[in-house]
């Protein structure tokens, strides 16, 4: 049973006196207790899918055609009043910068507090209780003292457990998380994962939608991921399969370009060329000028995603 | 160790480098005595060895950066020297100052912060050359046309500004600036941590062939340990202001000696699901350097800890040749005669 489901979800961006697609034809399922990987280089579109999710798009933003499920909630075609009740409840998220949602005003446990009583039905002595505890789960130590200290007061690791401290109070089914740990030190990353898998996924099932351009983070805590290039994922499949038995040209020739363990010193490969900007995207796949098996039917035909014997699915015409 | 003894000669090297920052500084700090500092880098020595690659790898706040500004005298020392070929660059005046000054050039990690948005690219990778007057302006408009070509952009990319380029592109612009006056040592602070891994791939391989084709020597500045990894021949780890480890790359991964470094490196997220770790190891966050703990800096986290780590500074000592370990662990090891 699928906890969110993405279907044929396009976003489009207005530019230039145009609207371009950042996110073209996306479709995929969350489950529950699950984290789903969305991985991608800068400019591929995994961020405007989770602000899609969340409805937080910018106002030059719009989705253009498909919906979102959280369940049986249409997230697409809910109000600005239902969003409001759903966001922090059932669905959350949290940021590469923690301050996004901090705010340096108030004291950081005024502000778990505030998300608890704004969801729960709770009297702000048991909602502070509720807080306390909270802080002590996601470690921030001498947490009674800490309630009333301001987000400056925090480094940037404490700052992202106070995020999800929040951002994970109600116990939410589904927690976006946008990069979360890309501007933290790999010490205080792997702490913060470690959090993510444990306290949400494996003891209250929630499914997390993990954004990420780093494909260590991927393999080391996500069960599925979908690869996502010039804004359609053109590979999804299981953690284990996209690493041992990458099938998209782009998924080989992104982790092959990765230095890494094992490979001793030499050349890394190449991806030639670069990522088209939303303006130029090339017709045909959209990976096809980069691409070293490229076919003459790549630069026409658009090739959708296909699920191979392995149950892997990829969106390439070698697989046809 | 064969990296090492490839007969390389250092060509830079730091002796008791120090370099403290005052928290509190004007008059009235002065003359109320006022010695509270940030010890971002504390009595660091190394080597490094002419044609090679270390690697200074850290957290944030590790000083590795300031460690990297002091073998350039981009910043000035509290203590101690940095020794270029044999001079002391703390000593140097004018002239010689400036001939270091070509021969050591530094690389910086944010491509969209470090070229100024006026200035065409042409102008940015020319700029040194004016600087140094090398040659008539059309030897060095030709240089630049060269040197563009020489990091994969093509001399119409001279004209271009900063803003109408990719970060990698810009990455290679700076990359042609550091090489415009033929340097001999590059200071590459977190050169590919802002780009993509493919970007990051193509910029890593372009290092690669440069430091093949001019022999040059690099320091790389960097917490990523993939790019360590692939790229270093020899790697020292700091902790808070202070070298903890030191060893050749291979050496190293194969088997890190220093509770801190063996926590670093099981932390790294590797690409490949079959080898996950458990990440509950890695306890607390680096403290802060305005006050480390007592004793071994790493004290508080680590997980070997023992009662006199906490008074006892561990010094940075040869456990085997070309190896070098700040942690009691070792301390005995060291002083006892090995036997043969």
């Amino acid at each position: 049973m699928s906890l969110l489901s993405v279907r044929n979800l396009t976003t489009e961006f207005f530019s230039g006196g145009a609207w371009l697609e950042a996110v073209s034809d996306v479709s995929f399922d969350l489950r529950r207790g699950e984290i789903l990987g969305l991985v991608g280089e800068s400019g591929c579109g995994k961020s405007t899918v989770a602000y899609s999710v969340m409805r937080l798009l910018a106002s030059n933003a719009q989705i253009s055609a498909g919906e979102v499920w959280l369940e049986d909630v249409n997230l697409t075609a809910a109000d600005e009043g239902e969003l409001q009740d759903l966001r922090g409840s059932r669905l959350s998220m949290i940021f590469q910068d923690p301050m996004t949602a901090l705010d340096s005003l108030f004291t950081v446990g005024h502000q778990v507090i505030e998300t608890l009583q704004e969801h729960l039905d709770l009297n702000v002595i048991e909602a502070r209780e509720r807080a306390l505890a909270l802080l002590r789960q996601v470690g921030i130590p001498a947490a009674e003292e800490r309630l009333n200290a301001y987000p400056y007061q925090f480094s940037g690791g404490m700052s992202q457990r106070i995020a999800l401290a929040i951002a994970i109070s109600c116990h939410p089914q589904v927690l976006i998380a946008d990069e979360p740990t890309t501007a933290l030190d790999v010490t205080i990353q792997a702490q913060i994962l470690h959090l993510i898998r444990r306290l949400l996924v494996e003891e209250q099932g929630t499914g997390v939608l993990l954004i990420t351009h780093d494909l260590g983070v991927v393999a080391q805590v996500c069960d599925r991921v979908a690869v996502m290039y010039a804004g359609k994922i053109v590979e999804f499949g299981d953690v284990a399969s996209i690493f041992s038995n990458p099938l998209h040209p782009y998924t080989q020739a992104l982790l092959n370009s990765l230095p890494s363990q094992g490979i001793a010193r030499g050349e890394l490969e190449n991806i030639q060329g670069r990522v088209p900007s939303l303006a130029d995207r090339p017709a045909g796949c959209r990976f096809h000028p980069r691409c070293s098996h490229a076919l003459g039917v790549c630069r026409q035909e658009t090739p959708q995603l296909r699920t191979t014997a392995d149950g892997q699915e990829v969106a390439c015409v070698l697989y046809d | 160790m064969s990296s090492m003894t490839n007969g390389a000669q250092p060509l830079l090297r730091a002796r008791g480098l120090s370099k403290y920052f005052p928290l509190e500084s004007g008059l009235l700090a002065s003359l109320r005595g006022a010695k509270a500092a940030v010890k971002a880098v504390e009595s660091v020595s190394l080597d490094v060895y002419a044609g090679q690659t270390l690697a200074i790898v850290g957290e944030s706040g590790s000083g590795k950066s300031t460690l990297g500004r002091l073998l350039l005298r981009l910043l000035q020392p509290t203590t101690g020297q940095v020794l270029y070929k044999g001079a002391n660059i703390f000593d140097m005046r004018r002239t010689e100052l400036r001939a270091f000054r070509r021969q050591a050039q530094i690389i910086l990690q944010d491509p969209y912060a470090s070229l100024n948005p006026r200035m065409r690219i042409g102008s940015i990778i020319r700029e040194p050359l004016d600087i140094y007057a090398e040659g008539s302006k059309t030897a060095r408009n030709k240089r630049v046309d060269v040197l563009l070509e020489r990091v994969g952009l093509t001399s119409e990319h001279a004209r271009a500004y900063p803003s109408e380029l990719s970060g990698g592109q810009r990455q290679r612009v700076g990359i042609a600036a550091a090489l415009a006056l033929s340097p001999q040592i590059i200071i590459a602070d977190e050169p590919t941590s802002s780009l993509d891994v493919s970007v990051q791939a193509q910029t890593l391989n372009l290092l690669s062939e440069l430091q093949r084709d001019f022999n040059l020597t690099y320091v790389f500045i960097t917490h990523d340990l993939g790019v360590v990894q692939h790229f270093s021949d020899r790697v020292a780890v700091m902790y808070l202001g202070k070298i903890v480890e030191e060893a050749a790359t291979e050496e190293l991964f194969a088997a890190p000696q220093h509770p801190y470094t063996q926590v670093l490196f099981s932390a790294i997220p590797t690409p490949d699901p079959s080898r996950r770790v458990d990440w509950e190891l890695p306890q607390g966050e680096p403290p802060s350097p305005l006050d480390p703990p007592s004793g071994c800096h790493f004290h508080p986290r680590c997980p070997q800890m023992t009662a006199a780590c906490s008074s006892i500074v561990p010094k940075l000592k040869a456990t085997v040749p070309n190896r070098r370990v700040a942690c009691l662990l070792y301390e005995q090891a060291a002083t006892e005669p090995r036997p043969m």
